[in-house]
C-alpha cells in the first residue's frame, strides 16, 4: 500500500501498468454494455422499457467516459482507446459482449442484474482507491448505478415469478458462467491490490457477489449454479480472449469510423466541443 | 395499465400534470415516471395515480361558469359612496365614551 497518489506524474512506471489496467477493465464492461443495450432501442417490449433501457446505456456511457478520461491523463487519445484500438486488446468480461437472442428481454434483465450487482461491489472497492482521480469520481457513479440496480431487480422479480421464469433460468444457465468473468484476473492483479488502487481483491469481490446473488436466485427459484462446479468458458475477456460475438459488435461499432476514413469524432461537451 | 404523472419541481409547489407512464403495478409506475420526467430534469416529489382512480367531469355535462348574468356578486356599488352621513355616528360614538369616563370618575 502506498500513499495517495494525486495524479499522473506521480505514478511510478509499475504503478502506472497497473492502474491502466484496472481502468481498461472498468471502461471497457461499461462501453461495450452500454454498446448492447443501445440496440434495443426501438425494439424493447414497451416505450416506458425502451427510454428506461436507453437512459441507463447514456449512464453506462457516461461512467465509460470518466474511466477512458483518466486512460487520457495518462497519454492515450480517443482513436487508441476505442476506434482505432484493436479488437483483442479489450478488456471486459465476456458477459457485457454477448449477443442478445432473439427478444431476449430475459437475457438482457439477468445481465443487468449480474453486472449491475457486481459493479456495485467493484465501484465501493474502489471509493477509498490511492488514486485519488480515481476516488473522487465514485460516488457519483454510484448514485447512477442504484436505478440501475433498482431497474435490473423490479424486472427481474416480476419475469421470475410470472410467465417469464424459464426464459430467466434459461438466461441465468448461459448467463453466470460468462458473469463469473468479471472476477477473472488479469496480468497486474497482484499490483492493483498492492498499491492500493482497489481496496479489495477479485476473490473477496466475487465472494461478496455470490453472497447477494446466489439468495436472490434462489428466493425467485430461480437454479443457481454451484460456482465451484461452473464451466468456465474459454474466452474470459479480461486477458483480450473474447467471444464471437464481441468481434462482430465490434466490427458494427467501428463501422462508421472506418467508413469514414478515420475522421476525428465529435466530443459533445468538453474541450474543443 | 395507465397511470397518470404529477411533478411537484420545488418544495411547496402544487404537483402538475406532465404526462402518463404504461406500468403493471405501483412500484413499476414510479420507476418509469421517475425515469422519464425527474431523471434529467429537477423535481422535488413525483405522484402516479391509477388513470381510472381520476374522476371527471367535463364541459359537455357541466355548465362550467354559470349562465346567467350574476354581476351583482361583485359588489361593486358600495364602493363610490359619500361617508359624510356616518357624522351622526361619529358623534354618538363620542358621546358615549364621554359618558364612560365619567362614570369611571365616579367609582
Amino acid at each position: 500500500m502506498t500513499g495517495p497518489i494525486s495524479g499522473p506524474d506521480e505514478l511510478s512506471k509499475r504503478e502506472q501498468k497497473a492502474l491502466e489496467s484496472l481502468l481498461f477493465r472498468l471502461a471497457d464492461d461499461e462501453f461495450v454494455l452500454a454498446e448492447r443495450y443501445t440496440e434495443w432501442q426501438i425494439y424493447a417490449p414497451t416505450l416506458e422499457s425502451d427510454l428506461a433501457l436507453a437512459n441507463i446505456a447514456q449512464d453506462e456511457f457516461g461512467h465509460a467516459r470518466l474511466w477512458y478520461d483518466l486512460l487520457g491523463e495518462l497519454g492515450y487519445t480517443e482513436p487508441d482507446l476505442i476506434w482505432e484500438r484493436p479488437p483483442e486488446q479489450w478488456q471486459h468480461s465476456t458477459l457485457v459482449e454477448l449477443s442478445f437472442p432473439d427478444g431476449g428481454w430475459a437475457d438482457t434483465i439477468v445481465r443487468g442484474y449480474l453486472y449491475d450487482t457486481a459493479e456495485q461491489l467493484r465501484l465501493e472497492a474502489l471509493a477509498d482507491s490511492s488514486y485519488l482521480p480515481l476516488a473522487d469520481r465514485i460516488e457519483k457513479v454510484l448514485l447512477e448505478e442504484r436505478y440501475h440496480r433498482q431497474h435490473a431487480g423490479n424486472w427481474l422479480e416480476r419475469l421470475a415469478s410470472g410467465e417469464g421464469h424459464d426464459r430467466v433460468v434459461a438466461a441465468v444457465e448461459r448467463l453466470f458462467p460468462h458473469a463469473m468473468s468479471l472476477f477473472a484476473p488479469g496480468p497486474h492483479e497482484d499490483n492493483i491490490t498492492e498499491f492500493g488502487f482497489r481496496s479489495e481483491s477479485l476473490q473477496e469481490l466475487r465472494r461478496a457477489w455470490l453472497d447477494t446473488v446466489i439468495p436472490t436466485l434462489d428466493s425467485l427459484s430461480v437454479p443457481a449454479p454451484e460456482p465451484a462446479e461452473v464451466v468456465r468458458p474459454d474466452a474470459t475477456g479480461r486477458d483480450g480472449s473474447h467471444t464471437d460475438d464481441w468481434f462482430e459488435l465490434y466490427d458494427a461499432f467501428t463501422h462508421t469510423y472506418t467508413e469514414l476514413e478515420n475522421p476525428t469524432p465529435v466530443r459533445l461537451r468538453g474541450e474543443g466541443a | 395499465m395507465i397511470w397518470e404523472v404529477f411533478r411537484q419541481e420545488k418544495k411547496g409547489d402544487y404537483h402538475k400534470h406532465c404526462g402518463n407512464v404504461h406500468a403493471p403495478d405501483r412500484e413499476m409506475a414510479l420507476m418509469f415516471a421517475e425515469i422519464q420526467h425527474a431523471r434529467r430534469m429537477h423535481a422535488n416529489s413525483l405522484w402516479v395515480v391509477p388513470q381510472a382512480e381520476i374522476a371527471e367531469v367535463d364541459a359537455e355535462e357541466a355548465s362550467f361558469g354559470g349562465t346567467t348574468d350574476k354581476a351583482f356578486r361583485w359588489a361593486m356599488t358600495y364602493n363610490d359612496i359619500d361617508a359624510s352621513f356616518a357624522q351622526e355616528v361619529a358623534d354618538s360614538e363620542k358621546e358615549q365614551e364621554k359618558a364612560a369616563k365619567t362614570r369611571e370618575a365616579q367609582i
